[in-house]
């Protein structure tokens, strides 16, 4: 039998994009610890790093929705304002449905599923393109967000906010010291991980985003497919919906709104290509890492938040041009 | 004149492979020379060194003596090179004048003089006597048409050298003939032009000396009038392959009817029946867009039925996507590799095992172990040429890609009983072509009734058993292989 050598592991894990994060997550570690002694304590802390990870439970739900669909070929640009939906029916529940809170949760993930559903239907069955269909679909949430938002005298609430004793307790909840929201942000990224990188389903993602034709024509259900990742992207936008609230204690207009472009900018730095067919989610973690760190750590070093905004674009932008220009070097490698 | 355009010594590297070594030879003006090899010679990276898409590794180009150095396309369109790809370089909302301007658009105070663009469009297109309106949507216009304002657009530019790759491809008959015509006009103003293509007998017509290639390396400099096809084969393939097909170890021992069409009808084909039997090669013949490859992708569930009857294995069947086909045991191997066959930037371990991820799981895991056996087991079987099982398939050669897709449908765990092959040797050289015919044959010798649609007429007489020809979404009639000649078969694709 024929031997097949295989990629080494070591250029393997030197090559891969998580690898290139880490690097850049250790350098703005220690530019950062150099900046910050000024400002009283080190930026390299075990309470900072406990502080990014639940920031970045929030984000992470909105990445690993959109870094799959993106991986399958497909985009949601609604996926923060269903969130931001999520949030408000939440709150709004509390305060004036009278409901138990829990109901408002199921009432808030149903009702972000259904979004979901909606755009799979207008990509799969009407033929419009993910990002156009997604589009439409935000303005629509964002529109139901404000009626809900709404009070008896017709003024639309920018922000409500809620008391709730269990919502309190769920906040508090720690599992080996680690909050709740962090353990669920490190369950999340196993179990999509793992579901994209070793399954059966994961397997026909790439399929789909690196040639639907070709999928369906060696008999792979790209509408299956398709359809699960946009209503599963809106589930898990829903949820990060719910942990804002259960961090924040209330839901708005502009709830989520930020986390859109980051959720969106980590999976892109963590290699997920726009071109579909490529990238995990192991990046996408480190991703989301390094641009909260550095979010956090210009917010140590008392930077203004613009500066903090233009770096962030530029972050995009550099990450977009690596995705382009390494898919064009292979592209010329391989005399495509 | 005595313009000419001269290789020295051009060599490209890519990792892993020789593309280009030591070529050198002179294209003259006033003569039309083509660059003949099988796939994998080197004839589409010499036309991108000349484009300027490629740089060589070795070597210089040089046009009337002068060494050009082409940094990109736009160094070599200045240089006076021209390269007609077949995926046209034009913008298909804009009009044919504006197309052929493009870059050069004659202004007045900063603003298009559109007069003075459609009377110098128009004085163009006379001058080569083609009735195209030059204020017509380019997207108006058919690709052999589309072509010609293409090939205007290179004129306009004032090139010298006019290199067009495989330009026949999409056309019809009448059409090449107005291609040829063109070719030849350019050939009198004192082109050098350079035509790359696969089909003997066209350059039989239109060239005047053929630079063969093979393996990237330059084999024989031949006048086109002094040399005979069968000595054109020869320096192409190395050796002679006259005897492919006698040599075929076919199945003769044909078993009861698998599949039975009825009167199907689909929105691109009519009232067709026809009957494929276990064990036989029925071939499907007909000119581009006869409806052949419809009428296989509405069998396969990849398009509506709009009525007729489908008997598969003893039982009607009724397919809505391809997926129900593959679970009854067909299995479909498409025109076009690269753009329905495979996921070029997966691995060929992802590729072949496709459409039996379902028997290779652990749980909800991909068991990684068996897909490497089965894997192996293709690459055994077919001989796919690769050095490791994760290689990426757009790394691999035509017919390796091909044999890609063939061992996909014919493993262990695949029962494949009914295997649609369409056009399985397009854009496949000589060697590989014959390797397929055998597989083919072999399939049929499984009990495996194969269909096999091809535009090589040659091909589709001498390997299929019965010969099913279309034109026009219709059947026109079933010929026997014993009693089929390119010329019979030929007029009932052409009857009407």
């Amino acid at each position: 039998m024929q031997e097949f050598k295989s990629v080494p592991i070591t250029s393997k894990i030197l090559r891969s994009k998580a690898f290139m994060l880490i690097v850049l997550l250790v350098m703005l570690v220690i530019v950062f610890t150099l900046l910050a002694p000024l400002n009283d304590g080190q930026f390299f802390k075990a309470t900072t790093l406990q502080r990014i990870l639940s920031d970045i439970a929030i984000p992470a739900c909105l990445t690993i929705g959109v870094g799959l669909l993106i991986v399958s070929g497909g985009i949601d640009l609604s996926a923060a304002k269903v969130g931001g939906l999520s949030a408000v029916v939440i709150s709004v529940n509390i305060v004036n449905w009278g409901m138990p809170w829990w109901v408002g949760v199921l009432i808030a993930l149903v009702i972000s599923s259904v979004i979901g559903l909606i755009n799979a239907v207008l990509v799969n069955e009407l033929g419009f393109m993910p990002f156009i269909a997604t589009m439409a679909m935000s303005t629509v949430a964002d529109a139901i967000l404000r009626l809900i938002a709404t009070d008896s005298s017709g003024v639309v609430r920018a922000v409500i906010n809620f008391k709730n004793d269990s919502i309190d307790a769920i906040n508090k909840f720690t599992i080996f010291g680690l909050t709740w929201s962090v353990v669920l942000l490190l369950i999340l990224f196993i179990v999509y991980g793992l579901l994209l990188s070793k399954s059966k389903f994961g397997r026909q993602m790439y399929f789909v985003g690196g040639n639907r034709l070709a999928a369906r024509l060696a008999g792979i259900n790209s509408k299956r497919v398709s359809y699960f990742l946009f209503i599963n992207t809106s589930f898990l936008a829903g949820l990060g919906g719910f942990i804002y609230t259960t961090r924040v204690k209330n839901g708005g207009l502009t709830t989520l709104m930020n986390d859109q472009f980051t959720g969106m900018t980590a999976a892109i730095l963590g290699g997920v290509s726009f071109g579909g067919g490529a990238g995990g989610l192991g990046g996408a973690l480190v991703g989301l890492i390094v641009i909260r760190s550095f979010n956090q750590g210009m917010v140590i070093i008392g930077a203004s938040p613009y500066l903090t905004s233009v770096l962030s674009g530029v972050l995009l932008l550099v990450a977009l041009s690596l995705d382009y220009f390494s898919q064009r070097r292979q592209a010329k490698r391989v005399g495509a | 004149m005595g313009d000419y355009l001269e290789f020295n010594g051009i060599g490209k590297s890519f990792p892993g492979v020789r593309a280009l070594d030591d070529i050198s030879f002179r294209a003259e003006s006033g003569k039309v020379t083509a660059l003949l090899g099988e796939n994998g010679a080197g004839k589409s990276t010499l036309l991108k060194i000349m484009s300027g898409d490629y740089k060589p590794n070795e070597g210089t180009l040089t046009l009337d003596g002068k060494t050009l150095n082409l940094h990109s396309p736009h160094d070599a369109i200045n240089a006076g090179i021209s390269v007609i790809y077949q995926e046209r370089q034009l913008v298909p909302s804009l009009s044919v004048m504006e197309n052929i301007f493009l870059g050069a658009l004659p202004t007045k105070f900063g603003i298009v003089n559109y007069p003075k663009l459609k009377a110098d469009c128009q004085a163009i297109l006379d001058k080569f006597g083609l009735p195209i309106d030059p204020t017509a949507a380019l997207v108006s216009l058919s690709i052999a048409y589309q072509q010609m304002v293409e090939i205007m657009k290179a004129y306009r530019r004032d090139s010298l050298v006019i290199a067009f790759d495989e330009p026949t491809a999409p056309l019809t008959d009448r059409e090449i003939e107005i291609l040829f015509g063109l070719i030849r006009q350019l050939k009198e103003e004192g082109k050098i032009v350079i035509y790359v293509s696969h089909r003997l007998k066209e350059i039989f017509e239109v060239t005047d000396e053929i630079i063969v290639l093979k393996d990237g390396r330059y084999v024989a400099s031949m006048v086109t009038a002094d040399t005979s096809e069968p000595e054109l084969i020869k320096a192409m393939v190395g050796r002679d392959i006259g005897d492919t097909y006698a040599n075929l170890k076919r199945n003769d021992t044909i078993g009861d009817i698998l599949l039975e069409v009825k009167n199907l009808t689909t929105r691109y084909v009519t009232d067709v029946s026809f009957k494929v039997r276990k064990g036989e090669v029925l071939g499907f013949a007909g000119l581009v867009g006869a409806g052949r490859t419809e009428v296989m992708q509405a069998v396969f569930g990849a398009d509506d039925v709009l009525s007729g009857e489908i008997i598969f294995d003893g039982e009607p069947v009724k397919f809505d996507t391809p997926h129900d086909a593959i679970e009854k045991g067909m299995a479909l191997c498409p025109e076009d590799r690269k753009d329905q066959g495979l996921v070029l930037w997966r691995s060929l371990e992802d590729n072949i095992s496709m459409p039996v991820l379902d028997k290779l799981t652990i749980g909800p895991f991909i068991n990684t172990k068996k897909t490497a056996e089965l894997t192996k087991a293709a690459i055994k079987k077919f001989d796919i040429k690769t050095s490791s099982l994760d290689k990426r398939v757009i790394e691999l050669s035509g017919g390796n890609q091909q044999k890609v897709i063939l061992g996909r449908w014919t493993s262990d765990l695949c029962e494949t009983k009914l295997l649609i092959l369409d056009e399985p040797t397009k854009g496949i050289d000589v060697g590989t072509k014959a390797e397929i015919y055998q597989i083919v044959c072999d399939f049929a010798k499984q009990g495996i009734g194969v269909v096999f649609i091809s535009s090589e007429l040659t091909e589709v007489i001498n390997v299929a058993d019965t010969i099913v020809v279309m034109q026009n979404g219709r059947i026109n009639g079933e010929i026997k292989r014993e009693d089929a000649t390119e010329e019979n078969v030929l007029a009932l694709a052409m009857r009407d």
